[in-house]
């Protein structure tokens, strides 16, 4: 059998994920390169290649002319697959949406506003169908390693549906709340191992809700702890702005 | 560790005694019986590792039950013992399956070996083989008691702990970010012994959160080995109520399928017991029986002060003592003020169960639709804190992790629970528990009845870890308890005399008019009746009524017509008693007072669109007719048909019209038989069970109803089994003294079931339950 072919693209993003990826540690790196053939990735070559087994999509819709662009990589590919928060739910790029495109222009370009153009962040699921999610920002390189791994097998990949709590708990710490702040691990997509909490910080909500998320109960949880209607708020707009429009 | 129950059986009490107490004294658990017969009941309800059988039995002979057991049993490891041995009884009992045959009498400590040698013969994928191994060097020490109290010096904990550290991992509480957590303890001074509560338990260092449970070779030649953890580890400070959950993992891990990962960590992990001294404000430990402890442990401290109180567990407990500190017997004084210490610590507790635990199983069974659960789940997160700090859960999930080369992976086991939503979904899609409310009952239900009932020990300590950890505030196992059992108590205020709407007509019977009456045999007739009030019975094939003579009394009598039989019912009564010898004298146009239906019927659900085996022997035929006609009337809804009717003579023959026409029926297949026959009948001659064995049948598809006799049911069902037909797919109809038909008069209880609500048709899986049913 031949290696499947593999490709990197990126949108609108900081690109942190594809960075994340080129640094998987040594012999696992050299593992996936014998795993799989990369046709396509800006940050290390300049090839370009006609089809893809699999290709990797950074990075939010942002802008009229990343469609176009955006919808022929879901030709020329077999699998798609989400890489990375912006992708999968548009990430921090999603704040946008709380402004007036031009006045959003007016604050980014100021006087030269005018030569760009801008439409509301999408994630890239809102313009094609996409296959699998590798969530985060940035991603678990571990859990872009099991999908890879998986898909290689012929296993589908599937995401915990779990909250960050359970993967919190397992990794022994003492929840947020105990310790007097606040914290999205409640209704956040486990899959990361609780790995800001365990580093001393508190979930942002990065890796997307949960699938059936009781958004109710958590905000009346950060209110009991203190937090007003408009800072719950602000709290899910970080990274979850296009998911919970719906649920507002 | 007690995990093989041996079954003695033998006639002669200070034998089956004795060799009871000895096996007991040895480790074993063990069970006995007086005879064969019992012996083959235990053997079919219970697990037992090894028979220890006399040939000499009344009734079934010890070389009957090994046949029976070698037939029904064949993993049961059987031992014989004889005074009258024979080279003949030896022979045959080795050909029987018996490992080994004794003469009596005989050593204590020989049958001890034997048991042990017979057991470390069954394959090692039935029991676990790890070996026991010391943490510290046997000590040259004096020895110490086990199970006494001692008192030692606040210093000797120090050399205690460094003993302990230089050869294991020491884990015990310490501070982290203002709480305590179980932690590898690298100083004596990080160890923080007056603790509250911690906020993970310590039952984690023994069902970790992740570990590998094999590895694996994939491709062609698959391969898996297993990894277990040998690490000595000392568990040094546990509160008597997460002890309590050790013990109930224990039984979880250790008994049944003995779990290889668990028991090699838990037989190279010493516990440290601390008793509690100051609760937590969430816990209701004392309220659960789990605050104190006196097993469980290697050794059990109580800081009073002056000294440290210190009661042995175990032998290794008490070598470390003995290694390491210098044990005083404890003075009044100090035994006074452990007592008032502990005491003390009993009122500080601050919630409490406000009913005996004992009685939270009936109590969640009987609100099992409360709208409790429905009420208070519904801010659930689903976050799963609650099980994840709980030291007496212990569900979880596996799941592979393969190389990058694709060619190794590791499988590996991580911790799951009820709570999540995505818990009991499989690969269809389909989640068999859905909803919030469900999920949050099913773990209420764990803690307070399921593994009570499953394990006989408490599924809930009472920590309180869950109370702290949950966001909504929802999680308290003790308000659950106490809000069920204040909804009890209301109901029972509700049901106070007075306010009680009765039911008036319970024992009064309704006119009925009997408009049909035709003989069927010499003693038996059939009774066509119809309500004076024009109403319609409304049974279900399988029920019973109670027919009322007006000063002779009430019998109950099974209905042999089927609802699908508009405006009338029929009775088919054998005349037996006084009630249906007055009824025979009835005519027609005569009032007779009925009560019912009663009684469940035949499931008729689970006989639906399946193949039917119907079988009534004698006036078995009476209620099964209801069915019979029930089936025919409704056709389409079922399969294949096959009805077996077997009398004592030709002149017994019920309802022969019938049976013709149903000789007759293209949609059934109907065979009949005669104990005896006569001069002109030309059919089948023998018992029913006869004709069993010629009939094809589809296991998978199939239901069978049978009625009969007693004596009939024992044969029919092994010819059934013999069919491959498992205990669910065998309903049987009960005859018993149903006097009242409303569950009070106590006539017809099997057991702890009344026949005439639960019955009285049952399956065989359920009678199986029952010991005094057939």
């Amino acid at each position: 059998m031949s290696k499947p072919k593999v490709a990197f693209f990126d949108f609108t993003c900081c690109e942190g994920c594809q960075l994340d990826t080129l640094n998987i540690e040594g012999e696992a790196l050299v593992d996936l390169l014998n795993a799989v053939d990369i046709v396509e990735f800006r940050e290390v070559a300049s090839e370009k290649a006609d089809s893809y087994d699999i290709a990797f999509v950074e990075g939010s819709i942002t802008r009229k002319s990343e469609i176009p662009r955006l919808k022929k990589i879901r030709e020329r590919a077999k699998i798609v697959i989400a890489l990375g928060a912006c992708a999968h739910i548009g990430g921090v790029n999603c704040l946008k949406n709380h402004l007036a495109m031009d006045e959003a222009l007016e604050i980014v370009y100021e006087e030269r506003a005018e030569d760009y153009d801008t439409i509301p962040t999408r994630p890239i699921d809102a313009v094609i169908p996409v296959d699998y999610i590798v969530p985060g920002c940035p991603i678990n390189t571990a859990e872009l390693l099991r999908i890879v791994k998986e898909l290689l097998l012929g296993k589908t990949p599937e995401l915990p549906n779990c909250p960050v709590c359970v993967e919190c708990k397992m990794a022994g710490n003492i929840c947020v709340f105990e310790l007097g702040r606040t914290c999205l691990g409640p209704v956040t997509r486990a899959g990361c191992n609780a790995i800001c909490v365990t580093a001393g910080r508190h979930c942002w909500g990065c890796r997307g809700l949960v699938d059936d998320p009781n958004l109710d109960a958590q905000k009346d949880v950060l209110e009991k702890y203190g937090l007003s209607v408009e800072e719950v708020l602000e709290k899910f707009k970080i990274y979850n702005t296009c998911t919970t429009e719906a649920n507002k | 560790m007690p995990e093989h129950t041996v079954l003695v059986v033998d006639d002669e009490p200070i034998v089956r005694e004795s060799i009871r107490d000895w096996l007991t004294e040895a480790g074993y658990r063990v069970a006995t019986a007086e005879t064969g017969e019992q012996a083959l009941e235990m053997v079919r309800t219970q697990d037992f590792s090894v028979l220890v059988v006399d040939l000499r039995l009344p009734g079934k002979t010890g070389l009957a039950v090994l046949e029976a057991i070698k037939a029904e049993r064949p993993w049961i490891k059987s031992i014989v013992i004889t005074a009258y041995p024979s080279s003949e009884t030896a022979q045959e009992a080795r050909r029987l399956g018996a490992v080994d045959y004794v003469l009596k009498p005989f050593a204590p400590d020989h049958l001890e070996r034997l048991i042990d040698d017979t057991l470390a013969a069954i394959p090692p994928e039935a029991t676990v083989t790890t070996v026991e191994r010391p943490i510290t060097e046997a000590p040259v020490a004096e020895a110490i008691a086990v199970r006494e109290t001692f008192a030692i010096d606040k210093e000797d904990l120090r050399s205690l702990y460094e003993g302990l550290a230089a050869s294991a991992e020491v884990i015990g509480p310490k501070v982290k970010q203002g709480k305590f957590v179980f932690d590898k303890i690298k100083r004596f001074e990080e160890l923080h012994l007056n603790y509250d509560v911690t906020v993970h338990p310590p039952v984690n260092f023994l069902r970790p959160p992740r570990e590998t449970l094999l590895t694996l070779k994939l491709g062609d030649a698959p391969g898996a080995v297993p990894v277990l953890d040998e690490s000595p580890r000392v568990l040094f400070g546990v509160h008597p109520y997460d002890i309590k959950a050790i013990e109930l993992l224990d039984e979880v891990f250790m008994t049944a399928h003995p779990d290889p990962h668990y028991i090699t960590r838990r037989q190279n992990t010493l516990i440290i017991g601390v008793d509690c001294l100051h609760p937590s404000p969430n816990s209701f430990a004392s309220s659960m029986g789990c605050h104190q402890t006196e097993t469980g442990f290697d050794l059990l401290f109580t800081d009073i002060g002056s000294a440290v109180m210190v009661m042995t567990g175990s032998e290794r407990g008490a070598q470390l003592l003995a290694e390491y500190t210098e044990v005083k017997e404890p003075t009044d004084y100090e035994i006074a003020t452990q007592k008032t210490l502990r005491d003390a610590a009993v009122e500080d507790y601050q919630l409490s169960l406000e009913v005996a635990r004992e009685r939270m199983p009936k109590l969640l069974e009987d609100h099992y639709d409360d709208p409790y659960w429905e009420e208070k789940s519904e801010n659930c997160l689903s976050c799963g804190s609650c099980i994840m700090v709980c030291p007496t859960c212990f569900c979880f999930d596996v799941k592979d992790e393969v190389s990058l080369d694709l060619k190794g992976a590791v499988r590996v086991r991580h911790w799951d629970g009820c709570m999540l939503t995505d818990f009991a979904k499989v690969a269809g899609g389909e989640n068999f528990r859905h909803g919030k409310a469900a999920r949050f009952r099913h773990r209420i239900f764990r803690k307070g009845k399921y593994v009570l009932e499953r394990y006989g020990m408490v599924g809930c300590v009472g920590c309180g870890r869950c109370i702290s950890a949950c966001l909504p505030e929802i999680a308290s196992p003790v308000e659950a308890f106490n809000t069920i059992a204040q909804h009890a108590k209301a109901e029972a205020a509700r049901r106070l005399i007075g306010k009680v709407t009765p039911q008036p007509d319970l024992y009064a019977p309704q006119p009925a008019k009997l408009v049909r009456v035709e003989s069927l045999a010499a003693n038996e007739k059939v009774f066509e009746l119809q309500f004076a009030n024009g109403k319609s019975l409304g049974h279900r094939p399988g029920q019973f009524v109670e027919v009322s003579m007006a000063g002779i009394g009430e019998a109950p009598i099974s209905i042999s017509s089927s609802p699908t039989r508009d405006g009338s019912f029929e009775l088919a009564i054998r005349n037996v008693g006084n009630v249906t010898r007055a009824l025979h004298g009835l005519k027609e146009g005569a009032l007779v007072g009925i009560r019912g239906p009663f009684g469940n019927g035949f499931p008729i659900e689970s006989l639906e669109w399946k193949d039917l085996l119907l079988i009534a022997g004698g006036i078995g035929l009476f209620p099964l007719r209801s069915l019979v006609q029930y089936v025919l009337d409704r056709r389409d809804c079922f399969g294949r048909v096959v009805l077996l009717f077997g009398a004592r003579s030709p002149k017994e023959r019920m309802f022969t019209e019938e049976l013709s026409q149903w000789r007759e029926n293209p949609d059934v297949e109907f065979l009949e038989t005669v104990d005896r026959g006569d001069e002109l009948w030309n059919g089948n001659v023998g018992v029913i069970t006869t004709l069993i064995p010629g009939i094809e049948i589809s296991p998978a598809k199939t239901m069978a109803a049978v009625v009969g006799p007693p004596i009939m049911y024992r044969f029919v069902i092994g010819e059934l089994k013999k069919k491959g037909l498992a205990d669910e797919q065998i309903v049987l109809s009960l005859e018993r003294r149903m006097k009242c038909g409303v569950g009070k008069c106590g006539h017809c209880q099997i057991n702890g079931v009344y026949v005439c609500q639960e019955g009285p048709v049952f399956t065989l899986a359920q009678l199986r339950n029952l010991r005094e049913a057939v």
